[in-house]
């Protein structure tokens, strides 16, 4: 089975095809391109104008896949409906329509979480049930257990900054490139992460919630309280706040729900210390799983593979009907 | 009007009197640099709108929506353009569409100098950290 897949739920625009042969994910086509830049004039631009942009972005993408005009080879069709921007995920959800439509090809629906969870699934050994999975990105951190295929349940989240969002805010404040988060684990090698005793906002309290807008604003007061502080000290010491605060909530997490394998995803995931800070804190009876470097990001490979498994399970809906679900919920 | 906050409890309490003043259709600008508390403000007044659920920094997602029933306001629309390096890029947004409307109130962090506030009925929260409190502004 041959699934094309489309994403385009927030900045990234991108289109994969990935097939199925006896159980084994093979990646045929990936490409990825940054939303486009509209260079019209803000206040006059009706939102078509934004849309026929975006689609002009899609169509060289669609092209560079190879994929023929008619569809031929293609089984099924696989877009991001949600959670994400309605005007971003739009642009996805409409091509996606149009192609089933015009090729007379099923089309399922993914969730953009349950894509990033299903990044893990291109390795050879796939997690068993129940499966806690840490999915920790720029605009998500959430703790969400994986009973069975398309059964989920959300445990907890953060109340305020994403992980990843964290990262970046950081870095900015120390002065440090953008994107923040390869830049924190950079300048955290040569630093001592127990240098400054930074917060880990509420790594007691019961629940499975986490924030770090404290911790930002805890690191914005050590830096402005001490000029000459090194940059290397106070990244190394937050990078260990926030992989101590993630660690601890998914060993409570594992504790409450007994999982047989834990997933480690989304853009955070290629910390590596956070990868071999979680990966030795758990008990080695469970597996663990994290997508390869280039699946941590938003990627279209993922949402091809999660729409592999629906399609196979005939999991369809209506090319007519779909529209983008701003708030869609894991089910 | 100038009030000084010591807890994030009292700034989400000064917005929850803020947001006792919205009609519907308010458009807010919320200024201060990077943790100043411009997402606490919003918490704020969402909670006191009657929203019971999550309010997150809007910064990845660019926009969070919240439904509320207060007077005419239905939706309490976040946005977080700490991201967008170029107006032009706000027309993804589809910013027109959505700012405004009479059922919905608006805030808006990090709303740079270059959107326009001539489209809507503009109210600026200054959020400034002095020392160990906040100053927040409402003009
Ligand atoms: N008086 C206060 N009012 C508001 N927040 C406070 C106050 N005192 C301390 N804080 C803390 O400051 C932080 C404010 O963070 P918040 O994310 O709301 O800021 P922000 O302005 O939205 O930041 P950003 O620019 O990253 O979006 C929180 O951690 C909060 O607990
Ligand atoms: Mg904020």
């Amino acid at each position: 089975m041959k699934v094309l897949a489309i994403e385009t739920s927030c900045d990234e625009t991108a289109i994969a095809i990935v097939s199925e042969v006896d159980g084994r994910f093979v990646v045929e086509k990936s490409t990825l391109a940054s939303q486009a830049k509209i260079h019209a004039q803000y206040g006059g631009v009706v939102p078509e104008v934004a849309a026929r942009e975006h689609t002009a972005h899609l169509i060289p993408l669609l092209k560079e896949v190879g994929v023929a005009a008619d569809g031929e080879g293609i089984d099924a069709i696989a877009v991001t409906a949600g959670p994400g921007l309605v005007p971003a995920l739009r642009i996805g959800v409409e091509l996606a329509k149009t192609l089933a439509w015009s090729w007379k090809k099923p089309l399922v629906a993914v969730n953009h979480l349950e894509g990033h969870i299903y990044s893990v699934w291109l390795d050879e050994e796939k997690p068993s049930f129940p499966a806690l999975c840490l999915l920790v990105s720029g605009g998500h951190t959430e703790l969400i257990l994986m009973k069975d295929y398309s059964e989920y349940e959300l445990l907890g989240m953060t109340r305020d900054d994403a992980a990843g969002e964290a990262f970046d805010k950081v870095a900015k404040m120390l002065g440090l490139s953008y994107p923040g988060g390869p830049e924190i684990s950079r300048a955290a090698l040569k630093g001592n992460p127990e240098a400054i005793a930074f917060p880990r906002p509420m790594i007691k309290s019961r629940d499975l919630d986490v924030s770090f807008s404290g911790l930002k604003t805890a690191v914005r007061v050590y830096i402005a309280e001490n000029p000459n502080h090194f940059v290397e000290d106070v990244a190394a010491s937050f990078q260990q706040a926030v992989v101590d605060t993630l660690v601890s909530k998914t060993l409570k997490a594992i504790d409450q729900t007994k999982p047989k394998s834990v997933i480690l995803s989304g853009g955070v995931s290629a910390n590596k210390h956070l990868r071999e800070s979680l990966r030795s804190a758990i008990h080695p009876s469970i597996s663990f799983h994290a997508p390869e470097l280039s699946l941590t990001g938003d990627n279209a490979v993922m949402i091809a593979l999660a729409g592999l498994h629906r399609a196979k399970n005939k999991e369809f809906v209506d090319p007519l009907t779909l529209s983008a679900d701003p708030n869609m919920r894991l089910a | 009007m100038v009030y000084r906050t010591h807890t994030p409890e009292e700034t989400k309490k000064v917005a929850a009197e803020f947001a006792a003043s919205l009609e519907g259709g308010e458009v807010i600008f919320l200024e201060g640099e990077l943790g100043a508390g411009k997402t606490t403000f919003v918490q704020g007044v969402a909670g006191a709108l009657g929203f019971d659920g999550p309010v997150r920094s809007p910064t990845f997602t660019l926009m969070n929506r919240y439904g509320v029933e207060a007077g005419a306001i239905r939706e309490v629309l976040h946005l977080d353009l700490y991201r967008i390096e170029d107006p032009s890029e706000l027309t993804t947004l589809a910013l027109e569409e959505e700012l405004g409307g009479a059922e919905s109130v608006s805030f808006i962090e990090w709303p740079m100098d270059k959107l326009p506030s001539g489209l809507w009925k503009t109210i600026r929260v200054k959020i400034e950290i002095n020392g160990d409190s906040r100053v927040v502004t409402v003009a």
